[in-house]
């Protein structure tokens, strides 16, 4: 069953998907979504539970548990600020890439199957790691909301208002603000994330270490940028997804 | 005992005979009781808007639905034409019109509004003169009923169908509420005041109106409750300014990128728009190229307003079917008997 409970979250998710989409055709914004992605989450907590038991420490080891970790943080801050900013449209952009996420996370391999249970466990590694990829969460939501924002922009600005699309999303301003706001959020939480790496033992400063601490140096000029100084919300919006994926990226290849 | 409905609107009689029909409150109250002691009339429910007068009424005895536009005319004390004047309907079709009107339907613009709370008012009055009984009152309860359910199960409202309504939809897609947002107007004509108008009934908080001409720029902000800027100081305000209206007779362009870039900076990029109503133009197109400006010109929102007209006309099948079947539920007496 254990496994099953990631087809399940899928399933789910995939379904908040649907329905989602389903309402932007018909132009309006999707309350549904929130409720299946509710699901969803308690789905990857079970999930998740599973490969804690099984590891004796935070399930952060093998590309299984990364992709859950991050689909089950990203999910847990759409929850949030859905409801924080009523931006339920959200869900349906964030569900393709929760259920991507998933889904990787089921191709046979991705979990190592017996993995061997620690004896001793680092603290603040375990902390560096969960609020890592718990960061991770926040700023890809941030990155939906400007893929959002660059959708809806380029409608507005090109004149284009056929189809539900443009009246099924929230407004300029509302994503703006709230790209900012889950940004800081994110960076917030990175900030715990790379202050617990520092202490892990030994000290030293390895790779992940090294790209966490400049993705958050890079995020933080960002953020400096856009509350002290001001950003057009396209800046914000194309900076937001850059860093997002090209930080991912770098990890991936470590 | 007969249900009917005898009446005239923009479609059946221009405006120089819809005034001669066209009631004031208090000669609302007159007519409807002198209604009801014209021979064989039951109930009565006058309705007068400025785009139709109709009438509502159960016959009993052997009058119709001609003796009622014989006494409507003498009322009015109209010789004119008669023809193609005046519409009837009798019974199903007395209900099933009384809907159309009562969800829009049958409105000038369609979908609008404001014709629900007009014919709720006419009922109300009729109603406090005793002039509506069972048929009147179960129909025109029915009615209502029917109102709100082809407004929240179809789209007959949804959309703007005027310009300033396509401004307003606008700029609640960048802005969301506009509650506490300002707006400026640029030249002090009709359309400056509809669409500033349409903005502070959704909320915008202040609005600055600058003229070449001082004195009418003070006329329309008195009128609107906002505060008149001088011509030659327009360009300091831009910086607190979320909504700019253009709309001055100028032969070129008022508006030009660089008073835009003079405030960016200012702004903190915040997002602004654009409506410019004004032909010839008055806003440079090249201001929309900067990134937070949205842009929109007379041709865009008359398409918008098209648009929504189009999408609305759409909807009327779907409405027509609500109608249909709530009459066959409702079992009212003197349409379903």
């Amino acid at each position: 069953m254990e496994i099953g409970w990631l087809v399940i979250a899928t399933l789910l998710a995939s379904a908040g998907g649907v329905f989602g989409w389903h309402a932007i055709r018909k132009g309006s914004s999707s309350r549904a979504a929130f409720f299946w992605m509710l699901g969803a989450f308690v789905a990857q907590l079970m999930a998740l539970e599973w490969r804690g038991s099984l590891r004796g420490q935070c399930p952060l080891n093998d590309v299984g548990e990364i992709c859950l970790f991050l689909a089950w943080s990203m999910t847990l801050f759409y929850l949030v600020t859905g409801t924080t900013y009523r931006l339920s449209l959200l869900g349906t952009f964030t569900v393709p890439l929760v259920v991507v996420l998933q889904v990787t996370a089921l191709v046979p391999g991705a979990f190592v199957e017996s993995p061997v249970r620690v004896e001793t466990v680092d603290a603040w590694r375990e902390f560096h790691a969960a609020f890592s990829v718990l960061s991770y969460g926040a700023l890809a939501l941030s990155a939906v909301a400007g893929f959002m924002f660059l959708v809806l922009n380029h409608r507005l600005k090109s004149h284009h208002f056929k189809g539900g699309l443009v009246y099924g999303m929230p407004s300029v301003h509302r994503l703006v603000t709230a790209m900012g706001r889950i940004t800081m959020v994110g960076w917030i939480v990175l900030t715990v994330g790379v202050i617990s790496g520092m202490k892990m033992e030994g000290g030293a400063m390895n790779a992940h270490l090294l790209v966490a601490t400049v993705t958050w140096v890079l995020y933080a000029v960002l953020l400096g940028i856009y509350f002290v100084r001001g950003l057009p919300g396209r800046q914000l919006a194309w900076a937001v997804l850059v860093l997002f994926i090209v930080s991912l990226l770098v990890f991936a290849k470590l | 005992m007969k249900l009917v409905c005898i009446g005239l609107n923009h479609e059946t009689a221009p405006v120089e005979v819809r005034e001669k029909f066209a009631l004031s409150e208090q000669g609302l109250d007159r007519e409807t009781k002198e209604l009801l002691e014209a021979d064989d009339i039951g109930e009565g429910v006058v309705l007068s808007t400025c785009n139709r007068t109709e009438y509502y009424a159960v016959i009993n005895g052997n009058g119709d639905v001609k003796t009622l536009e014989e006494w409507i005319c003498a009322q009015r004390k109209f010789v004119g034409n008669l023809e193609g004047l005046f519409y009837y309907h009798e019974a199903r079709g007395a209900a099933e019109h009384l809907c159309r009107v009562a969800s829009g339907m049958n409105s000038m613009v369609l979908g609008e509004t404001e014709i629900f709370g007009q014919v709720k008012k006419a009922y109300q009055r009729s109603l406090e003169q005793g002039a509506t009984k069972i048929v009147l009152n179960k129909l025109f309860q029915r009615a209502f009923a029917v109102g709100k359910k082809v407004r929240t199960q179809t789209g007959i409202q949804e959309g703007a169908t005027s310009v300033a309504g396509a401004s307003v939809e606008l700029a609640e897609k960048v802005f969301g509420r506009l509650n506490g947002s300002t707006v400026m107007v640029i030249g002090a004509g009709e359309m400056s005041r509809q669409t500033a108008q349409a903005l502070q009934s959704r909320g915008a908080s202040s609005v600055l109106v600058t003229n070449r001409s001082f004195d009418r720029a003070v006329d329309l902000a008195e009128e609107i409750g906002g505060t008149a800027v001088p011509f030659d100081g327009w360009e300091d305000e831009l910086e607190h300014v979320d909504v700019v209206i253009a709309a001055t007779g100028a032969p070129h362009f008022v508006v030009k990128p660089r008073h835009i870039e003079a405030v960016r900076r200012k702004r903190k990029f915040r997002p602004l728009i654009m409506v410019d109503i004004a032909v010839p133009r008055d806003i440079d197109p090249k201001v929309g190229e900067i990134e937070e400006v949205y842009l929109y010109d007379i041709d865009t929102l008359q398409e918008m307003a098209d648009q929504a007209r189009k999408r609305r006309e759409k909807q009327l099948l779907l409405c027509e079917d609500i109608i249909r079947e709530e009459i066959d539920k409702a079992r009212l007496p003197a349409v379903n008997d």
